[in-house]
């Protein structure tokens, strides 16, 4: 079920990349953050997943589709066959290197096993990662005023 | 580690290709965000998976939320970019982008 | 009690909104160039504790409840917070002028500020999550500064500044999740010993290859230094002394460090693997600056230069590398900005970046022509300016180490910075007054306030070095105290 739901994922990636319509790509990247959620559902991580499908999924998706709306245009970038053709072969390429290179060197991973987790999530997080809060919070200032400053009105425009 | 992980790790490998391929090959600018999602995505695999390894898959839930905010952040910035672009060239060609030497 | 340091930056920002709604200009201004000099006492303060009392570890309470932030503070810590604070100052001083023009300065203060709290809680965390995400908070305000003027060309900037960040900044976690999957901490002391304890040695040293590209392209070390040039060209003034002088050295080299060096130790690879980037980014640096003919440009491609000697120093291992390196992050900061900036009042007052078309301006301008002049002979390390001792000791680090066709290559390229920086000199300054220039002025008070002070830094802690490297750079480089005795042993000292 779980290699499904990944292949899904890779699927959906590859035609969001391909597709030449950004109405299309914008769709299908959406559902690959669908495939994502239920895979992080399945590895028990409920609260990532249903972040992952309002955010991502959601609100980033809208984000896509406001851009898109603002800038479309009739003619649009030509598209690059070479590079189309040539991504099969890459991509197959990457397959088996690094199948080699993995089997190779991860399955004799030792690795720590790390002190056992207590508590449920939200103690987890507002107590256990209480500093990143704050970086949060930083990274939300930040990203509003680069929004702010980006689309402020100027006096006189050139 | 188990080989669940390896695999989960292998098709991170996967989509960070495709993301950086999108990077490298496509010529529209909303296409070159669409490259960083994926990178995102293959960044939130390999936190959860990584937490589902170890036990501590609250602990990766937070990283992968924190992550997320990131993510809103940085495309929302990004785009408001893109935009004031549009309005000087009147285009989305990644031509646009070679304009300085470099 | 290290806190203030994220504290108030951040705090300050969030109602800058506000306060811009009352006063266009004064209140902006005095509040945060008042955060600005707090900050920078308060830093003083947090370098003497931490000469007297040694690394501190502050751990967070709120209403008798113990809160799990925890800030760090040690030598190498104290040094970056002095380093910020006081080019933060200085910047915040020259943007009272300049930024008169680009409107929106409450704003502009508001991102200052943020990417000020970033970097401050980049050098105070313990966790390596943490570290990542103030990194972020820093490189997101960035992206707005650089695109401050909405310009097309520093829109592209920024953009391509955006894009490459963003896949350093997927390496990087990358690495951070492997590194949790091998240890099961995010603690810096505790990833340490599960990396020495595991056996996973080639797992560990792709996540150290992934942290060097990761972090090296926030430092613009070669091959990753595509964006510098145009990032720190088109920007504001003020915003290229701040990213060139401080953000390339907080993201990359302070976090290159703090990770690799605490994390992975001086195991063999690290070392050489970072002389070779560093003397390779010397090269590239000092050739490809001497072909521009745009102010800002040239400035740029010499940040790479010299961040390559520090990586170099870096890279040496040994107690007198470490240090040097340290003392030439220091010194190009207060350097680099104060040509940065002089070379803003350059722009204002002709309009142009182009060296050609500038000539004999020290007429006009005599506070910027002196306080370049000193910049200069300060980074191409002509004594008894700063510059001077810190190259010196990474060039008696090399030889030390018995790399002597480094320490050649190293010197040789010391004289290439001291030509290119002569050929800006002598186009920009000297010479015969070109026409078009008879009705500029010098550049108006704030601005020149602010470079006398970077100049007369260069000065004083070119003279008073002893007490600087005491004081300021010895605890910092002792952090790395055991890192250091492993070289030394491989070495043979």
């Amino acid at each position: 079920m779980h290699i499904f739901l990944l292949l899904g994922l890779v699927l959906c990636s590859i035609l969001a990349v391909f597709f030449s319509d950004l109405l299309k790509a914008a769709i299908s990247l959406a559902g690959a953050s669908v495939f994502l959620a239920l895979v992080l559902f399945e590895m028990g991580a409920t609260y990532a997943g249903v972040f992952e499908i309002s955010v991502v999924a959601g609100l980033i998706t809208v984000l896509f589709i406001a851009t898109i709306s603002l800038t479309e245009k009739k003619e649009d970038a030509k598209h690059n066959k070479r590079m189309r053709l040539l991504f099969p072969l890459v991509f197959i390429g990457f397959i088996l290197i690094d199948v080699l290179v993995m089997s190779q060197y991860l399955v004799k991973l030792s690795s720590l096993a790390g002190p056992a987790e207590t508590g449920v999530f939200g103690q987890v997080f507002w107590g256990g990662r209480t500093f990143d809060l704050v970086a949060q919070i930083a990274i939300i200032l930040a990203g509003v005023f680069c929004v702010l400053a980006l689309f402020r009105k100027r006096s006189g425009d050139e | 580690m188990s080989d669940f992980w390896t695999v989960n790790i292998f098709f991170v490998g996967l989509l960070f290709l495709i993301g950086l391929y999108c990077l490298l090959a496509m010529k529209s600018l909303i296409k070159l965000l669409i490259g960083l999602e994926l990178l995102a995505k293959g960044i939130m695999l390999a936190l959860i998976a990584t937490g589902f390894e170890k036990n501590t898959i609250l602990t990766a839930q937070s990283l992968a939320i924190s992550f997320i905010v990131v993510e809103v952040s940085v495309l929302a910035t990004a785009m408001a970019m893109i935009i004031n672009m549009y309005r000087h060239t009147k285009s989305l060609d990644i031509k646009n982008l070679t304009n300085l030497k470099g | 009690m290290s806190i203030p340091f994220i504290a108030v930056p951040l705090i300050l920002a969030s109602i800058m909104p506000l306060i811009g709604k009352i006063s266009k200009r004064f209140l902006p201004d005095l509040l945060t160039n008042t955060a600005f000099l707090f900050l920078l006492l308060y830093s003083v303060f947090a370098g003497r504790q931490t000469l007297l009392n040694g690394a501190d570890v502050w751990k967070a309470w709120w209403f008798g409840e113990a809160l799990n932030i925890t800030l760090v503070l040690d030598g190498f810590s104290a040094l970056m917070l002095l380093t910020i604070s006081l080019i933060g100052l200085s910047v915040a001083l020259y943007s009272i002028n300049y930024m008169e023009h680009y409107e929106a300065k409450a704003n502009f203060y508001a991102l200052l500020l943020i990417m000020i709290a970033g970097m401050n809680g980049l050098v105070l965390s313990n966790d390596v999550f943490t570290l990542y995400l103030f990194l972020e908070v820093a490189a997101i305000a960035s992206y707005g500064l650089i695109a401050f003027g909405l310009q097309r060309d520093q829109l592209e900037a920024s953009l391509k500044y955006l894009l490459l960040s963003s896949v350093a900044t997927a390496f990087i976690l990358l690495s951070i999740a492997i590194v949790f999957g091998l240890t099961g901490s995010l603690q810096l002391d505790k990833i340490a010993e599960g990396i020495s304890a595991s056996n996973g040695l080639p797992v560990a040293g792709f996540c150290m290859a992934l942290f060097i590209m990761g972090f090296g392209l926030k430092a613009a070390i070669v091959p990753f230094h595509a964006w510098l040039p145009d990032a720190h060209s088109s920007a504001p003034a003020p915003i290229s002394a701040m990213l060139s002088g401080v953000l390339i050295k907080v993201s990359g080299i302070y976090a290159l460090t703090r990770v690799c060096f605490t994390i992975f130790g001086m195991q063999g690879g690290l070392g050489q693997v970072l002389m070779l980037l560093g003397i390779v980014s010397i090269l590239i640096g000092a050739i490809q600056a001497l072909g521009q003919n745009d102010i800002k440009r040239m400035l740029a491609f010499s940040s790479i230069s010299q961040i390559g000697y520090i990586i170099l120093g870096l890279g040496v291992g040994t107690p007198l590398g470490i240090l040097g390196a340290m003392f030439h992050l220091f010194n190009h900061a207060i350097a680099k900005g104060l040509l940065f900036l002089n070379s803003g009042a350059l722009e204002q007052a002709t309009g142009t970046r182009e060296l050609d078309r500038m000539g004999g301006l020290a007429r006009k301008m005599p506070i910027t022509a002196g306080t370049s002049v000193v910049g200069s002979l300060a980074i191409a390390g002509v004594p008894p300016l700063n510059g001077f001792w810190s190259k010196l000791l990474i060039l008696l680090a090399l030889v030390e180490a018995k790399y002597y066709g480094l320490a050649l290559i190293a010197a040789l390229a010391g004289i290439l910075t001291l030509w290119y920086y002569l050929i800006i000199q002598r186009r920009a300054f000297f010479g015969k007054l070109n026409e078009t220039w008879n009705h500029i002025t010098e550049a108006p008070f704030w601005m020149s306030f602010s470079v006398l002070l970077l100049a007369t830094a260069c000065v004083l802690i070119g003279l008073l070095f002893p007490a600087v490297i005491l004081d300021w750079i010895k605890p910092a480089a002792d952090t790395f105290a055991a890192g250091i005795s492993q070289t030394i042993g491989l070495l043979g000292f």
